[in-house]
């Protein structure tokens, strides 16, 4: 038996299904993309590692780790492909989940529809219970009437219940009780109560996330435990480890418990790639630009972690709307999606001006320069028509190329528009990039920050070719680009940390509160939370991070601060903790606090290990740097279309230099670079550039 | 002269900088309603003071208010007098967004020593002085602190006098004064980011730039207007009113649309004249509420500016409910105000069926609580929202907030807040108004008073004595109601609430759209099965 010497990695997309293979002793990788299987989704993956295997001609014992990330639970919630579920709630409140907030996430469309409540209305049964929010006791749980609303549930054939109880994160007793009961009658029926799931205050965000918990459920067990078994079978014994939305990683009994945390596994795996790529080359504070061909994606790195958000939602009912999809209330790598990629239409809108997008042309038509039946020029056409892509080397040579077609399609909307063809294409071009910037902006004044203290790193197949004007746009004057940019996030999973979230909802004043019962529940919850760790055979002394989610007496949201350890058990702690949140509140509105009370409404713990502990230095590109050939480009700064050097990634060598206006092509993507650009080719193999 | 590409990707630009400084409102305002309700506005002018864009999720209320204001404080003061670093205030009604929550400021913006802009802010702040939130008032000087457009800002200084008599005049001058220095923040935001994108592409003014957009605006509005027939379409409605010395019930609300020549004009002679309480909705309100339900049946995916209400005109007779002057109390515009796009909605059915919803069980309702429990004072506002009206395609959505956007109360939120437990909050089976598409339904709470010290209860409500009507044949929603232990109340009075009162809260149901007749039966099985229709 050899010595397990390299880590697997596992990305389950909607199209398709990536599989890394990385050699912890050589720092060499492998990659391979192949086709997801809906229906059976373990086949695709098996299929890829035996043959990823045979290539590398390695027996599977030599695999030491795998990490999987999977939009698979993603998918079945906005597809509504989960369990029949049921709902059991406190008296009074079957309808928290249908009612939700009561406002719109659109002002001005009169047609509105909110998402459909994952559980109809004939399936949420109420039970006499009450706790109130102190936890008195108010109306005691009626077992003989739960038995009979539960009954009312399996007589309707549901594989799957939720608990919903008020004020069961305060105190869980009925929950549990009512719980521990169902399981008794019920065996083999999975049941999800709220405080496990999401102890957080809000009843109606806790059981639209406890219920998508139970919908996913019986999906989650079924796939996660087949998928180990079969890898199991094929000879690979390394644990399998899953990607949380978080970044971090568990094992699979922890995603089963609450399949939620799983939901954006796949993007946290890009953010993470963001925050190596960029650790490489010694920025810590990153603006990641990951552009495919229907969407962007932007995430915040700083201090070399990726921005954690403690909640977001699934299953948008308008795509690019906030507000219009279930609130899930997990913690989750804080991402903007904006609907503009490569297969982002442009049209003239009723005013006569031009339009990029969200409706996008997809892989099928795909853009105009596809031949594939689209008519309406893409985004992708406008970038191949100004000579950044290369109609020869498109996704590597696979796919052919149309400039024809993509170029009278250009000129019938520069015809609408006024325009000649070149000022329609570059005007797409801009457009993106002004909207990137835009979004980016915002995003980053929601921080208190200012975009130029960020570095650009850009991914996927469109993140490189908009990333210079992006850059320019924002005044960032530093943009990386990782070795494959377009393989980039799969990464992400070969060096995640270990991490565990916990949160519970107190009520603490920090200058009066119960010093002791705050240290209590940070302690119970860091048990908790260190155990899961533990148990995914990822060590026994991590990191242990505790926050809180403060806020000013009358102030309506709560600030998530990172808190000094523990233990806190003297007045020198309330000082220190008044501290530390007072640090992160100037930071974050630049303003000196209020002259009013402060109070901590959640405690949070965030266990983990330390980040990948093999080297990835071995990432850096082969030898041999040359220009392979030159191709008219058209630059904005230039006024026009100049001949630009065509570089080939593959043959660039570390330390090489080159000036903007220049082109690198690699398989998956092609760097643009405006005039002026300084790059340089680091030992880590990203491309630096230096924007004037 | 601009083309296509670079006006829209300049606008882009100038939207995006708006609502970067939304977000700075939204980050740092103490005011719940700031945060949880974007109950604040930010708008880039010309120096004409006409709108170039105001941010994206800001509230309909604020549609060409702000604008308004610039004018206001431009007229008053004039061009010549204004200096880098000033910043205008006042929540004058009249001059503002209606009523005296809402502090407005407004920064003139230079440029290479030209004034070239004006950045323009409002947010609702925690406490403004006066009386609790309610339509007691009878005039304006007891609904708080009325500031007329004054200097806040002289080249940066803040005017120390203002500040003490602000401080002094409200319940919370640390926040309410907190929400005003975000505003500031947020100008200040627009004032670099718009400096910038001048000196990008090297503006001197904005004018080519405005004029482009708001004809481009006002054309695509006028297209949009030609589609509906021109006449005249009539329609009124009538509300509940008021009971009491001086003040009328129902009241009547009457609309003339007349649609002629691109243009669309509301004349709301006939409403019912201005009250001695606090539910008269000043016409910068009426304008923002008709527009705003034109904007939704026309053209609801262009961004708000001058250009595209410019074709848009309100009349209403001085002294009525929709169009009060001084001193009439105003603190609850939004009763009647939202009232305002449901007649312009029933006059366009006539000439557009099928671009507009029937009446929702609007508007919000709330109810404050007011007392003391175990030494500690507390004041609560609960939100309530009924029914959407019932759509061409679709059932209206249940409790929903329309026209405005306020959240509800979470319950384990209100349970934390006052001593009340809420035994159950939950639809109303049959509260939609039947038809083709039926209304959508309104709910029920039941809030128990456990405190030992009783209560004040406030409220405000519509729609419990005339229901929301329907549209094309559909039927009117379900009545709303307020019964406290047992006993209908009347809302437009307090009440005082005992340890063990319980207070039963119904808001209305929304009206159905078309023939009760024609409605699917595969939808009429479906409310069966889910209850959504009353027993029997």
């Amino acid at each position: 038996m050899s010595i397990a010497t390299h880590w697997l990695g596992i990305d389950i997309g909607g199209t398709f299904t990536d599989v890394v293979l990385y050699d912890t002793a050589g720092g060499t990788s492998v990659s391979l993309k192949v086709l997801t299987t809906p229906g059976d989704p373990q086949r695709a993956v098996l299929r890829a590692v035996r043959e990823m295997l045979e290539r590398a001609a390695l027996p599977a014992s030599a695999i030491g780790r795998v990490v999987h990330a999977t939009t698979l639970f993603t998918n079945a919630l906005i597809e509504r492909r989960g369990a029949v579920t049921g709902l059991i709630t406190t008296e009074g409140f079957r309808d928290t989940l249908e009612i939700g907030r009561e406002r719109k996430y659109d002002l001005y469309d009169i047609a509105i529809e909110n998402p459909a409540p994952l559980v109809p209305r004939a399936l949420r049964q109420e039970v006499a219970e009450r706790i109130g929010p102190d936890g008195d006791v108010i109306v005691p749980l009626d077992l003989a009437d739960l038995r009979a609303k539960l009954r009312v549930l399996q007589d309707a054939g549901v594989a799957s219940v939720a608990i919903m109880f008020l004020h069961s994160y305060a105190d869980p007793t009925h929950e549990k009780m009512a719980a521990r009961a169902i399981a008794e009658w019920a065996p083999g029926l999975p049941v999800t109560p709220s405080h496990e799931v999401a102890p957080e205050i809000r009843e109606y965000d806790r059981a639209s996330t406890t219920v998508a918990s139970a919908y996913v459920k019986p999906l989650a067990a079924r796939y996660l435990q087949s998928l180990s078994d079969e890898l199991a079978a094929i000879g690979v014994t390394a644990p399998l480890l899953l990607m949380l939305s978080n970044g971090g990683l568990t094992h699979i009994g922890e995603v089963i418990r609450n399949p939620v945390q799983m939901l954006e596994s796949g993007p946290a795996a890009g953010a993470l790639a963001a925050a190596f790529f960029g650790a490489r080359d010694d920025c810590s504070e990153l603006l990641g630009f990951d552009m495919g061909g229907t969407t962007a994606k932007l995430s915040l790195v700083e201090g070399g972690e990726p921005l954690i958000a403690y909640g977001f939602e699934a299953g948008r009912q308008k795509r690019f709307m906030e507000g219009s999809g279930l609130p899930i209330r997990i913690s989750t790598v804080e991402l903007i999606e904006i609907g503009a990629g490569g297969g982002s239409i442009a049209r003239a809108d009723a005013l006569g001006l031009l339009k990029v997008g969200p409706d996008s042309a997809g892989s099928e038509p795909g853009p105009v320069c596809y031949g594939q039946g689209g008519t309406q020029p893409t985004v992708t056409d406008a970038n191949l028509l100004l000579g950044y892509l290369n109609p020869d080397f498109f996704a590597g040579g696979t796919i052919h190329i149309d400039v024809a077609q993509a170029d009278a399609a250009m000129r019938m909307l520069a015809e609408r528009l006024g325009l000649t063809r070149d000022q329609a294409a570059s005007g797409i071009h801009t457009l993106v990039n002004e909207t990137m910037a835009g979004a980016a902006r915002v995003h980053i004044a929601e921080h208190g920050r200012d975009p130029r203290g960020y570095a650009l790193l850009v991914t996927g197949g469109g993140g490189p070719v908009h990333g210079y004007g992006v850059a320019k746009r924002l005044g960032i004057t530093r943009l990386i680009c990782p070795p494959s940019p377009g393989v980039a996030s799969a990464w992400g999973l070969l060096v995640a940390p270990a991490r565990v979230d916990r949160v519970r909802t107190i009520t603490f004043p920090v200058q009066t509160g119960d010093l002791a019962a705050l240290e209590a529940a940070y302690v119970a919850l860091e048990r908790d939370a260190s155990q899961v760790v533990a148990d995914a055979g990822l060590g026994t002394a991590p990191l242990v991070q505790r926050l809180a989610d403060g806020r000013y007496v009358g102030q309506g949201f709560a600030l998530v601060v990172p808190l000094p350890p523990g233990p806190y058990d003297s007045d020198d702690s309330r000082a220190a903790l008044t501290a530390a949140f007072e640090v992160e509140y100037r930071r974050k509105f630049a303003r000196s606090p209020p002259d009013v009370t402060l109070e901590f409404i959640a405690a949070r713990v965030a266990v983990r290990t330390p980040a990948h502990d093999g080297d990835l230095a071995g990432l850096a590109a082969e030898a041999g740097g040359a220009v392979k050939a030159h191709r008219p480009a058209w630059f904005a700064e230039a006024g026009g279309f100049v001949d630009t050097p065509v570089y080939d990634r593959t043959r660039m060598a570390a330390g090489d230099t080159f000036s903007g206006p220049a082109l690198v092509e690699d398989p998956g993507s092609t760097l643009v670079i405006g005039p002026g650009g300084q790059c340089r080719v680091s030992q880590s193999g990203s491309i630096l550039v230096e924007l004037a | 002269m601009l083309d296509a590409v670079t006006i829209e990707i300049m606008w882009t630009r100038i939207v995006s900088i708006v609502d970067e400084a939304a977000k700075v409102i939204a980050r740092t305002a103490f005011s719940t309603l700031s945060n949880d309700a974007n109950d604040y506005a930010c708008v880039l002018t010309d120096a004409d003071g006409a709108s170039l864009a105001q941010n994206t999720y800001g509230i309909p209320s604020f549609i060409a208010t702000l604008p308004a204001t610039v004018r206001h404080v431009l007229a008053e003061f004039g061009a010549a007098s204004m200096q880098d670093g000033d910043i205008y205030m006042t929540n004058d009604p009249w001059l503002g967004t209606g009523h005296l929550p809402d502090v407005c400021l407004v920064k003139p913006l230079f440029h290479a020593g030209q004034l070239v802009a004006f950045a323009a802010t409002t947010s609702h702040v925690p406490d403004i002085g006066g009386q609790v939130r309610s339509i007691a008032p009878r005039e304006i000087y007891e609904e708080g602190l009325h500031i007329p457009p004054v200097l806040f800002l002289r080249g940066g200084m803040p005017d120390a006098l203002l500040v003490k008599l602000i401080r002094l005049n409200v319940r919370t001058p640390d926040q309410t004064m907190g929400d005003v220095w975000a505003q500031v923040a947020a100008l200040e935001v627009m004032e670099a980011r718009l400096r910038q994108l001048m000196t990008d592409y090297a503006l001197t003014s904005l004018s080519t730039l405005a004029n482009e957009i708001y004809d481009r605006s006002e054309r695509a509005m006028r297209t949009a207007i030609r589609t509906v027939p021109e006449g005249v379409y009539h329609y009124e409605m009538q509300t509940d009113g008021m009971a009491g010395a001086g003040m009328v019930s129902p009241f009547t609300l009457r609309v003339a649309l007349t649609v002629k020549d691109g243009r669309i004009d509301a004349d709301y002679t006939g409403t019912t004249a201005q009250q001695p309480c606090a539910i008269n909705c000043p016409l910068t309100y009426t304008y923002a509420m008709t527009a705003y339900a034109v904007r939704c049946a026309l053209l609801p995916d262009l961004p708000n500016n001058e250009g595209m209400f410019r074709p848009v005109g309100v009349h209403a007779p001085e002294k009525t409910l929709l169009n009060p002057i001084f001193p009439a109390a105003v603190g609850g515009r939004a009763a009647t105000g939202h009232y305002v796009p449901v007649l312009v909605f029933g006059a366009l059915h006539q000439a557009l069926p099928g671009k507009v919803m029937a009446a929702p069980g609007s508007p919000l309702w709330n109810m404050t609580l007011i007392g003391e429990d175990q030494g500690r004072r507390y004041a609560c506002v609960l939100f309530f929202n009924g029914g959407l009206g019932g759509r061409a395609a679709s059932d209206g959505v249940s409790c929903l907030s329309w026209p405005s956007n306020i959240s509800t109360t979470p319950v384990e939120v209100a349970e934390r807040a006052a001593p009340v437990l809420i035994r159950y909050k939950r639809l109303t089976p049959g509260s939609g108004g039947d038809g083709t598409h039926r209304g959508g339904l309104g709910q029920e709470a039941l809030v128990e008073l456990r405190g030992a010290a009783g209560s004040s209860a406030f409220f405000m409500t519509e729609r419990t004595s005339i229901a929301a009507p329907g549209l094309g044949g559909g039927d009117a929603g379900g009545l709303g109601a307020v019964i406290i232990d047992g006993v209908a109340a009347d809302t437009r009075r307090p009440h005082h609430l005992q340890q063990g009162s319980t207070v039963l809260i119904r808001t209305p149901g929304g009206g159905g759209y078309g023939p009760v007749a024609a409605r699917d039966p595969a939808l009429r099985e479906r409310d069966r099965a889910q209850d959504y229709v009353s027993v029997g």
